[in-house]
């Protein structure tokens, strides 16, 4: 995941990409796979949750997403974590600047 | 082969169950599990919030007019509102659930998400308040080019 924490006037905003094909069950059936797709997202600074967030596949494909939240720091560190449909989970990090 | 096939299905399953649930505030696909199922917006709503009405102010809720590409569509929303959780629905896709988020004291609702639709249709943005009422922002637009393929 690609991560970009920016502090400024007290509230962090992050932008990631999570690197995933978020296939649909209907794109998985006419490709003949199974569907799979992140189906929850938690971002932590300091192991306080800052994000927590539950998708569908209707999130697009390598999803971008941009969120904000209060009481970090500059230099603090952000570990978000992805889980799909099938169990396959990635963790990434990121100085919040 | 029998015996590989069983192999693999045991490492799944042991991936499966590493999965780290202890993170999340409420994870709404165990919780809730028939929102996501759910294929209208109404009902959607209805499963996760209950049968409440939408106070349709509060909410911003930024989206084109017209989706050249339905596959990443950008939706921005945000909200002064104190609140518990946001959810966003659409009624182009088969089912209408496209992301919920569980807000706490760090929460700044402030949120930019791409999605795919399918077709043409309405996004709606619900920001459940801590006084328990549901704030919502609606939006329509047409899609050019569909994309649930991706």
């Amino acid at each position: 995941m690609e991560i970009k924490a920016k502090l400024k006037d007290g509230v962090t905003t992050v932008k990631a990409m999570a690197k995933h094909p978020m296939l649909t069950y209907d794109t998985a059936k006419k490709q003949g796979v199974e569907a799979n797709f992140i189906t929850h997202i938690t971002a932590t600074v300091n192991d306080k949750v800052v994000l927590d967030m539950s998708s569908s596949q209707f999130l697009s494909k390598n999803p971008i997403f941009k969120f904000s939240f209060k009481g970090a720091n500059a230099g603090d560190k952000i570990v978000m974590t992805w889980v799909d449909l099938l169990g396959g989970t990635e963790t990434s990090d990121a100085v919040i600047k | 082969m029998e015996r590989r096939k069983f192999l693999g299905f045991g490492i799944f399953a042991a991936a499966a169950a590493l999965v780290p649930g202890t993170l999340s505030a409420e994870d709404y696909r165990k919780t809730k599990p028939d929102v996501w199922t759910a294929h209208t917006m109404e009902d959607a709503i209805a499963k996760m919030y209950g049968a409440k009405p939408l106070i349709e102010q509060g909410v911003t809720l930024t989206a084109p007019d017209v989706a050249a590409n339905g596959g990443a569509v950008p939706v921005d929303f945000s909200s002064e509102i104190a609140a518990k959780s946001v959810a966003v629905f659409q009624s182009s896709n088969p089912e209408a659930t496209v992301c919920a988020f569980t807000l706490n004291e760090y929460s700044v609702i402030d949120f930019s998400i791409k999605m795919k639709l399918k077709q043409s249709g309405t996004i709606i943005v619900v920001v459940e308040g801590k006084d328990g009422k549901l704030y919502a922002a609606k939006k329509s637009l047409n899609v050019a080019l569909g994309g649930c393929e991706g």
